[in-house]
């Protein structure tokens, strides 16, 4: 019971940074149909800002705000450069021109940076914990979860209660319509991926103040987070991403501690294809998005 | 009739040898430039990444679904055919735990191969399996992960196996010598894709996974099942892809989880779809293109850039030419030609029917002699009753209930919103009815899928027009065709050119069917549905978009295309004047529900159908 409990804290912890991955993954599905596999790419973007301003001596009060500044305003400028280029585009291209994004970003960062893994100090209170009764709580999961939870609520707030929210949900559910109905295609897209940004730089600032180090192919991971978790909730469904990502971060923790010794090393791969087969089963994911085709 | 070897087979043939010529013969030529080592290693390394492209194009190509599990499927092959190729002293070196006694097993490369494309076939079963299940058809989001979750278990695996796989730093190695010492197994290798890949695109299977990539409801609605025609599409495709991928571990002689993970992956997509996926010519040229062109911003890369004064000693330019450009290029490519040229340098272009066209050219093809009619099949019964259908807490349709014989004119007609596309697509398979039954010839068919009514004789045509744009007219129509000759076995099939020149569509047989004006296209998608020789012809609003005369001409067509292959006609639409034309009984329907039915005469007589339709008439 109380090893279950410990799971279920670590879980929603993990999760929680999964959840706000894949709503900004869900956000630019819904206003572009675009699943994007350079989402994690804002993540090494400003992870290298952060190693550059932890090198120039920065505390992290003032790396935070920078990482979420840098993964905005990435994700605006690769909006502008190559998305913007591909709007109404197949699937397919779509697809193809997020995994281009993906590798340029990387190689850049190959190319100019190194190959090999830059570290930089992470908070000192990142490891502590305390404890509730038997239970060993770190205080980062409180934090993160508390700060999740607060995002949340406030994005739910944008999403329902103003005039780019409507303009959002509107453009999620029917783009055309709600462009002949006269909203701005443009800034909606790019309010769109500003959202996405600001959600992936307060998942960024959580993910590199626990790994404390950044590479190239950094973005691979949590690209994959996010991505899974938007398909697991199910595509286009903005609560199904949280959800999503709750799951997923849940079943990562549950496996890792209770998959028997031998085939703990493959948790990841075991993932994968828990995933595979709950899309196999449920191709539309958790929640059900009505996509009526019409003939 | 299918195939007709000149066009199936010789040229297709040709092609694939002019292609392995140029590709082998530029290969060659490099080498006698650039002596060495290095050169020969990079015709090696074009010419087994060209097997694997070729191998990815089958699917990606024909499929249109975009798969990033490949190179999974290549790592399988590639670690089966290394652990059962080594030899046993050398597996003792780095995996003498090996599990399932592989450290013992000692097998000849050919062996090797053979049943690494076996095991890598298998795994393409499974993961077609779930394709199919995940509904996979063009562009869907959801099969491209499966196939991503495919690459990421492969590569997990390959990770943290190391008794199987010698781990991540170890990896696998070939002794020394063991490597591949001639490069005939490649070349035979290369031929022998190439040909599969073309042949595959002509063969029956390949025309209908393209139809289906082009349109995968019309394709399911003249009696395709995608999902039959992709995993065949995978499993050739992933055959070809695991003899690359073995041939690519022994040439390497050793093996380790990068190898076969996401930059092979970006390498090879990028080849695939800067040539053009839908080509196989496209995938030959996209990896003769990538392949120089990476080679020249590697060489850039480290030796900087010198020539006519512009980054003299690599200096003012060094910001650019630096190592691991080659990255940079490679995604630079993949970016820029899906924003500026998505379909590659050559779409769909091939070779050989360039060749085949040219020379073509100066024989006329005689113009076809007019089709017999047929005696309408008068048996058929098509019968469906107390149909009801509910979106959500509304019901389009309650109640409803639709009688026609073998050969009569059946006439559906109702304002907007009545219910007459529902009906159709219940009796089409496209929607399940919440109660209610229907049979075909007394034999029910409630919940059969739309191929499967397709295959049956129910046919129908769209409203909104669904042709396979991408292909020609005639292909368009040999679509149905292919699935008349296997499936409709029964009747009279039509031949495909002379239906094409009934349509009067002969003279534009050849050209695609986006090029199509209006009339045309409507035209040709009531030829594709009498070339599957229907027992009933169901046409969605036939005449929408038309002028007074072309729905009259339309009336005309539809007599005459019916009775050229006997079919009944189940027609809708709600322009009165078309319906009472063209029908020998019409149902008339309003909200859901049946109001009338009986003669033109009598319906147009009908007080009911007066009020519901002809007050309202203004959406006519």
């Amino acid at each position: 019971m109380i090893e279950l409990l410990q799971n279920l804290i670590d879980g929603l912890g993990r999760g929680s940074i999964y959840a706000l991955l894949a709503l900004g993954v869900a956000v630019i599905f819904g206003v572009m149909h675009l699943l994007n596999f350079a989402h994690g790419e804002l993540i090494t973007v400003s992870g290298y800002a952060a190693y550059a301003a932890s090198n120039q001596g920065w505390s992290w009060y003032l790396i935070t705000p920078l990482i979420i500044i840098c993964a905005i305003g990435a994700s605006l400028l690769i909006e502008r450069i190559a998305f913007s280029r591909v709007r109404g585009a197949s699937d397919f291209t779509l697809l193809l021109t997020s995994f281009g994004v993906h590798f340029v970003v990387s190689a850049i960062f190959l190319l100019y940076v190194s190959a090999s893994v830059k570290t930089f100090s992470r908070p000192g209170w990142v490891t502590d914990t305390f404890s509730v009764g038997s239970l060993n709580i770190e205080v980062f999961d409180t934090i993160v979860i508390i700060v999740t939870v607060i995002t949340l609520l406030a994005t739910t707030w944008l999403l329902q209660r103003t005039m780019f929210g409507l303009a959002l949900r509107a453009a999620a559910a029917d783009f055309d319509t709600a462009r002949l109905m006269g909203v701005k295609s443009d800034s909606v897209i790019r309010g769109a991926f500003a959202l996405s940004g600001l959600l992936a730089g307060i998942a960024g600032v959580f993910w590199l103040m626990r790994s404390g180090s950044t590479t190239p192919s950094a973005g691979i991971d949590p690209m994959l987070s996010g991505v899974l978790a938007a398909l697991i909730g199910g595509l286009g469904s903005l609560r199904g991403a949280v959800l999503g990502g709750f799951v997923l971060g849940l079943a990562e923790v549950l496996l890792r501690s209770r998959l028997p010794d031998g085939i703990a090393p493959l948790t990841d791969g075991v993932v994968f294809v828990l995933i595979a087969l709950l899309f196999i089963f449920r191709p539309q994911g958790l929640i059900t998005v009505a996509h009526a085709e019409r003939v | 009739m299918f195939p007709k070897f000149d066009r199936d087979i010789a040229f297709p043939l040709i092609g694939s040898l002019i292609l392995f010529g140029l590709l082998a013969g530029a290969g060659v030529l490099y080498q006698a430039l650039f002596t060495g080592g290095a050169a020969e290693r990079l015709i090696t390394v074009m010419l087994i990444d060209a097997i694997i492209v070729l191998g990815i194009q089958v699917y990606v190509g024909n499929t249109g679904v975009l798969s990033f599990g490949h190179i999974g499927f290549g790592a399988i092959a590639g670690y089966t055919f290394a652990v059962l190729a080594i030899s046993p002293e050398e597996k003792a070196k780095r995996i003498p735990d090996a599990p399932f006694g592989l450290a013992d097993v000692d097998m000849s490369s050919t062996v090797a191969i053979i049943v690494a494309v076996m095991v890598a076939c298998a795994a393409a079963v499974i993961l077609g399996i779930g394709l199919a299940r995940s509904g996979a058809q063009s562009g869907a989001v959801s099969a491209t992960v499966i196939t991503l979750a495919l690459l990421f278990v492969t590569h997990e695996v390959s990770r943290n196996w190391p008794e199987l796989t010698g781990g991540e730093r170890v990896g696998l190695f070939f002794p020394i010598g063991g490597a591949l010492d001639t490069r005939a197994p490649i070349y035979l290798a290369l031929l022998g894709s190439l040909i599969v890949a073309r042949l595959y695109a002509q063969s029956r299977s390949g025309r209908l996974a393209v139809a289906a990539r082009e349109d995968n409801l019309a394709a399911r609605a003249m009696g395709v099942n995608p999902l039959v025609q992709q995993m065949i599409a995978l499993v050739i495709s992933v055959a070809i892809v695991a003899v690359g991928a073995s041939l690519s571990v022994y040439e390497d002689g050793s093996l380790l989880p990068e190898n076969f993970f996401f930059n092979f992956t970006l390498l090879t997509l990028v080849m695939l779809i800067v040539g053009g996926r839908n080509s196989v010519t496209g995938a030959v040229l996209g990896v003769a293109v990538m392949t120089a062109g990476r080679e020249l911003a590697r060489r850039l890369g480290q030796d900087g850039f010198e020539i006519f004064g512009i980054g003299l000693d690599g200096k003012p330019l060094d910001w650019i030419f630096r190592e691991n450009l080659q990255t940079v290029f490679l995604g630079l490519s993949m970016l820029g030609f899906m924003i500026w040229r998505p379909k590659g340098l050559l779409d769909d272009w091939e070779l050989d029917e360039w060749l085949r066209a040219r020379i073509r050219r100066n024989q006329p093809e005689p113009k076809p002699e007019p089709l017999l009619e047929v005696v309408a099949d008068t048996a058929s019964v098509l019968h469906a009753e107390n149909i009801e259908v509910a979106f959500g807490g509304f019901k389009a349709l309650s109640d409803a209930g639709l009688h026609a014989n073998g050969g009569e004119v059946v006439g559906i007609i109702g304002p907007n919103g009545a219910g007459k596309t529902t009906l159709v697509n219940v009796i089409t398979g496209l929607v399940q009815p919440s109660a209610g039954s229907f049979s075909i010839d007394g034999e029910d068919v409630t919940n059969a899928q739309t191929h499967e009514l397709a295959r049956r004789g129910i046919v129908r045509t769209f409203q909104n027009l669904r042709l396979f744009s991408a292909l020609t007219v005639r292909e368009n129509v040999e679509v149905s065709s292919l699935i008349a000759h296997s499936h409709r076995t029964g009747r009279t099939i039509p031949d495909t050119d002379a239906l094409i020149g009934e349509a009067g569509l002969w003279a534009h047989r050849d050209r695609r069917a986006s090029e199509l004006d209006y009339g045309n296209s409507r035209r040709l998608e009531l030829a594709r549905a009498a070339a599957l020789a229907p027992s009933f012809l169901l046409l969605d609003e036939p005449t929408s978009g038309m002028s007074d005369n072309e729905s009259l001409e339309m009336i005309e067509q539809v007599r005459h295309m019916a009775a050229t292959v006997g079919a009944g006609v189940i027609v809708i639409d709600h322009d009165l004047g078309f319906i009472t034309g063209i029908s020998d009984r019409i149902y008339a329907f309003d909200q859901g529900t049946v109001i009338a039915t009986g003669t033109p005469d009598e319906v147009q007589a009908n007080a009911r159908v007066q009020a519901a339709y002809l007050g309202s008439a203004a959406d006519a």
